[in-house]
C-alpha cells in the first residue's frame, strides 16, 4: 500500500464482513419463519428479524464504501488522508451506534424504543429500511459528514482524478439523499413519494456512481489499461445512470396515488435503466481482455467481472422484468420483488464491496495478492455464494409467478395466506439454498486465514 | 497564405437543406388540410424517414462512415417508423 | 492548455465525425426518444378519437416553423464545420452563433406555445394526448437547451482560436449532438402535430 493512512480502511472492511455474517444469519431466521411461522416467536418476531436483516445490510455496505474510500482516495489523490484519527474515531462511533441500534431492535418492543429515543420530538421511525431511531439517524449524519469532510479535504489538497471525483459525488449524494429520511409527511402519498428519494435515488442513483468508481479503480489496478480509457467509460456509465435513473424514480409512483402520467414516465425511463449495468459488464470484460499486465490477484479480477454480470442480471434484467406499469400492476409487492431485490443488491453492491476488499485487503496486509491456496478458496467462496444467490432468485421468481397467478390473475383469485401455502415448497428450497450461501460466506472468511507463499506488494 | 478551399460537402448540404425545407412544407400542408387515414399516414411517415435519412447521411456525415454505422441509424429509423405504422394500423381496427 | 501536437486529430476512417463517446450518447438519446415515440403511437391506438380531437387544438404552424428553424440551424452548423476545416476560426464561430440564435428562436416560439396551453388550463393530467404532447416537447426542449450550451462552449473556443484545420474534433462533436436534436424534432413534429 502506497500511503500509510490507507491502513484505516482495514477495520472498516473487517466490520463490514462481520456485519455481513449477522445479516445472513437473520436472513436465514426469516427464511425459516416463512414456512415455520412460530420459529423464535415471540423472542424474535418476523418483523424484528426483518429490520435487523435489512438494516445490517445497509450498514455493512456503508462500512464497505467508507473503507473503499479510505483506501482509494489517498492513492488517487497521491496524498495522505486528511485525518486518520478522525477516520478511526468515526469507525468506533459508527460501529457502537450501529450495534446498539440492533440491540435495541432485538431487546426492546419497537413502540417503547420509539418513546425512549425521542421519536415524539421528530417522528422518523416506522418506515421500511428507515426504522432507525432518531438518534441513530442523527448519528449516521454526523458520521457521514465527518467521513465526507475527511475525504473531501484529502482530494482538495491532492490530485483530482475522474475516479475520485465520481466517488465523491456519489458519496455526497448518498448523504444528501439520506436527509430525506428525516422528512416524514403525514399524507400517505407524499410519505411514499419522498421515501423513494432516499431508497431509489440511493440504489438506482448515487450508489451506482460509487459502484462505477470502485469498479473502475480495481480494473485500472489489475489490468493496467490506460486510465484515460477507463475514465471515459466511467463518465458514460454514470451519465446513463443519471439520465435513466432520475426520472426512472417514477416506476415507484404507479399505484401510490400520484398522477397517472407517472405510469408512462416511470415505464419509459426505467426500461432504460439496465443500460448502464450492461455497459459496466462490457466495460469490465473489455478492460480485462485488453489488459497490459498479469496481476497476481486473480480473485479480485474474478469479483470485478462477476459484479458486472450479476449486477446486470439482478438489477438490470430482473428489474426490467417487473418495471413496466402494465406488468407491475400484477407483480407489485410479490415474491417477484424479493427475487429482484436479492439478486440486485448482491450483484451490484455486495459484490463490488467484496471486489474492493479482495483487491485492497492483501495490500493492507503487505502483499500484492494472497497465496494461490487462499485465492482458490476465495474463488470457491465467490462461486458458492453467487450460484446460491442465483438459485435463491430463481426459487423466489417461481414463487412469485405462482403467487401472481393464483392471487391476482386467475379467474378465481385466492387470498394471500392461502397462496402462501401453495408456494411453500419454493420457500423451503430458498432456505436450503440460503444455507449454501452461508457456507460460501464461511469459506470466504476462512480464505483470509489461509497461509502460503505470497508475492511482495509492489 | 493559401487556405484550403471550401470542403466538398457544402454544396450538397445546401441542396439537402432546400429539400428539407420543401418536405417540411409538404408535411405542414398535409396537416393544415386535415388529411388523415392510412395512405396519408404512410406518405407522411415516408417523408419523415426520408428527411431523417438526409440529416443523418449528409448533415451528420454518416454517408461517409462504414456500413455498421449506417446500418445502426437506418435500423433505428426503420424500427421507429415501423412501430408508428403498426400502431396506427392497430388503431384503425 | 495547449495540446496541439504535430499530428492531425486521429480519426479512424469509417467512423462518424467527432468524439466516439458523443455518438454513444446520440444513440442512447435516440433510443430514449424512440421508446417515447413508440409509447405515443401505441397509446394513440387505444384512444384514436381523443388523440385526433386534442391534436386539432395544437398550434401546427409554430410546430412547422420550429422544424424549419432547427433544420436551418443544423445547416448553419454544417457550415461552421466546413469553415473550421478551412482553418477559418472566426467564420466557424459566427456560423455557430447563428445556429445558437436560431436555437433561441425555437425556445421563444416554444415558450409562447407552452404559455398558451398552460393559460388554457392544459396540463400533464388533462388527458393522455396532452400528457404525451407536453412531456415529449418539454423533454425535447431540454435537449435544445443542452445543445445550445454545448454549441456555446464550442463557439467560445473557436472564437479564441482553440480549433484548427488539424484539431477540431470538438466542433464536430458538438455539431453531431445538435443534428440529433434537429433529427428528433423532424420525427416528433409529424408524429404529434400531423399524423391523424
Amino acid at each position: 500500500m502506497q500511503y500509510k493512512s490507507q491502513a484505516v480502511a482495514k477495520p472498516y472492511f473487517i466490520a463490514a464482513i462481520g456485519l455481513f455474517v449477522g445479516q445472513i444469519l437473520f436472513g436465514l431466521i426469516m427464511g425459516l419463519q416463512y414456512v415455520v411461522g412460530d420459529f423464535l416467536f415471540p423472542a424474535i418476531p418476523f418483523n424484528v428479524a426483518r429490520m435487523v436483516h435489512t438494516n445490517l445490510l445497509i450498514v455493512w455496505l456503508l462500512f464497505g464504501f467508507m473503507g473503499a474510500a479510505y483506501y482509494m482516495i489517498p492513492e488517487e489523490s497521491e496524498s495522505e488522508l486528511f485525518s486518520p484519527k478522525l477516520a478511526l474515531t468515526m469507525f468506533w462511533i459508527f460501529l457502537v451506534a450501529g450495534a446498539l441500534t440492533i440491540v435495541g431492535y432485538l431487546t426492546v418492543p419497537y413502540a417503547a424504543l420509539a418513546k425512549m429515543t425521542f421519536n415524539d420530538l421528530w417522528p422518523t421511525m416506522g418506515r421500511e429500511f428507515l426504522e432507525q431511531p432518531l438518534i441513530t439517524k442523527l448519528g449516521i449524519v454526523v458520521v457521514a459528514l465527518a467521513f465526507l469532510f475527511n475525504i473531501s479535504m484529502t482530494i482538495l489538497k491532492g490530485r483530482k482524478t475522474s475516479i475520485s471525483l465520481v466517488l465523491l459525488l456519489g458519496l455526497w449524494g448518498l448523504a444528501v439523499f439520506f436527509l430525506f429520511s428525516f422528512y416524514n409527511p403525514s399524507n400517505l402519498v407524499l410519505d411514499k413519494y419522498f421515501w423513494w428519494w432516499t431508497v431509489h435515488l440511493w440504489v438506482e442513483g448515487v450508489w451506482e456512481l460509487i459502484l462505477g468508481s470502485l469498479l473502475a479503480f480495481v480494473l485500472i489496478k489489475v489490468t493496467g489499461v490506460d486510465r484515460e480509457i477507463i475514465e471515459k467509460w466511467l463518465y458514460m456509465i454514470i451519465a446513463m445512470t443519471l439520465i435513466t435513473g432520475i426520472i426512472g424514480t417514477g416506476h415507484h409512483y404507479y399505484w401510490i396515488g400520484t398522477p397517472e402520467y407517472w405510469q408512462w414516465f416511470g415505464s419509459v425511463f426505467s426500461a432504460l435503466e439496465p443500460i448502464p449495468f450492461f455497459m459496466m459488464t462490457v466495460f469490465a470484460f473489455n478492460m480485462v481482455n485488453r489488459r497490459r499486465r498479469e496481476h497476481p490477484n486473480k480473485a479480485a479480477t474474478l469479483w470485478a467481472l462477476g459484479t458486472g454480470v450479476m449486477a446486470f442480471l439482478g438489477a438490470g434484467v430482473w428489474g426490467f422484468l417487473h418495471t413496466l406499469a402494465p406488468v407491475n400492476f400484477f407483480t407489485h409487492g410479490t415474491q417477484i420483488t424479493a427475487a429482484h431485490g436479492h439478486m440486485a443488491f448482491y450483484g451490484a453492491y455486495v459484490m463490488v464491496v467484496l471486489t474492493i476488499i479482495s483487491y485492497a485487503m492483501p495490500m493492507l496486509r503487505g502483499r500484492a495478492a494472497n497465496s494461490a491456496k487462499a485465492q482458490v478458496m476465495e474463488m470457491w467462496a465467490f462461486w458458492i455464494m453467487t450460484v446460491s444467490i442465483v438459485f435463491i432468485t430463481l426459487f423466489l421468481t417461481a414463487a412469485g409467478i405462482l403467487q401472481v397467478w393464483l392471487q391476482r390473475v386467475s379467474t378465481t383469485p385466492m387470498g394471500f395466506m392461502a397462496t402462501q401455502d401453495q408456494v411453500a415448497l419454493f420457500y423451503w428450497l430458498r432456505e436450503i439454498t440460503g444455507v449454501m450461501f452461508l457456507v460460501g460466506l464461511v469459506v470466504y472468511i476462512a480464505s483470509f486465514f489461509v497461509a502460503g507463499e505470497t508475492k511482495e506488494a509492489a | 497564405m493559401n487556405k484550403p478551399s471550401q470542403p466538398r460537402f457544402v454544396r450538397p448540404c445546401t441542396l439537402i437543406w432546400l429539400a428539407l425545407v420543401t418536405l417540411t412544407g409538404v408535411t405542414y400542408t398535409i396537416g393544415d388540410a386535415g388529411l388523415g387515414g392510412r395512405n396519408v399516414m404512410l406518405l407522411v411517415l415516408a417523408i419523415t424517414l426520408l428527411k431523417s435519412q438526409m440529416i443523418a447521411g449528409y448533415f451528420m456525415g454518416l454517408r461517409k462512415t462504414s456500413l455498421l454505422w449506417r446500418a445502426i441509424m437506418g435500423g433505428y429509423l426503420i424500427v421507429v417508423g415501423g412501430m408508428i405504422a403498426i400502431a396506427y394500423l392497430m388503431g384503425i381496427n | 492548455m495547449n495540446t496541439q501536437s504535430l499530428t492531425i486529430d486521429a480519426h479512424e476512417p469509417g467512423t462518424p465525425p467527432g468524439d466516439l463517446a458523443i455518438w454513444f450518447f446520440i444513440f442512447a438519446e435516440l433510443l430514449a426518444f424512440g421508446v417515447f415515440f413508440g409509447s405515443y403511437a401505441f397509446a394513440r391506438a387505444h384512444h384514436v378519437e381523443l388523440f385526433n380531437q386534442s391534436q386539432q387544438l395544437l398550434n401546427r404552424a409554430s410546430g412547422a416553423i420550429n422544424a424549419l428553424v432547427l433544420i436551418t440551424s443544423s445547416y448553419f452548423v454544417v457550415r461552421a464545420v466546413a469553415a473550421i476545416k478551412q482553418g477559418l476560426s472566426r467564420q466557424c464561430a459566427n456560423w455557430l452563433g447563428a445556429a445558437i440564435a436560431l436555437g433561441g428562436v425555437f425556445i421563444v416560439i416554444k415558450l409562447f406555445e407552452f404559455h398558451a396551453k398552460f393559460s388554457a388550463g392544459i396540463s400533464l393530467s388533462t388527458n393522455t394526448f396532452y400528457m404525451f404532447y407536453l412531456s415529449l416537447t418539454i423533454f425535447h426542449f431540454m435537449h435544445v437547451i443542452l445543445g445550445m450550451v454545448i454549441l456555446a462552449f464550442v463557439m467560445a473556443k473557436a472564437r479564441s482560436g482553440g480549433y484548427s484545420i488539424e484539431h477540431h474534433t470538438g466542433v464536430e462533436t458538438g455539431a453531431s449532438y445538435w443534428h440529433m436534436v434537429d433529427l428528433v424534432w423532424v420525427i416528433l413534429f409529424p408524429l404529434v402535430y400531423v399524423i391523424r
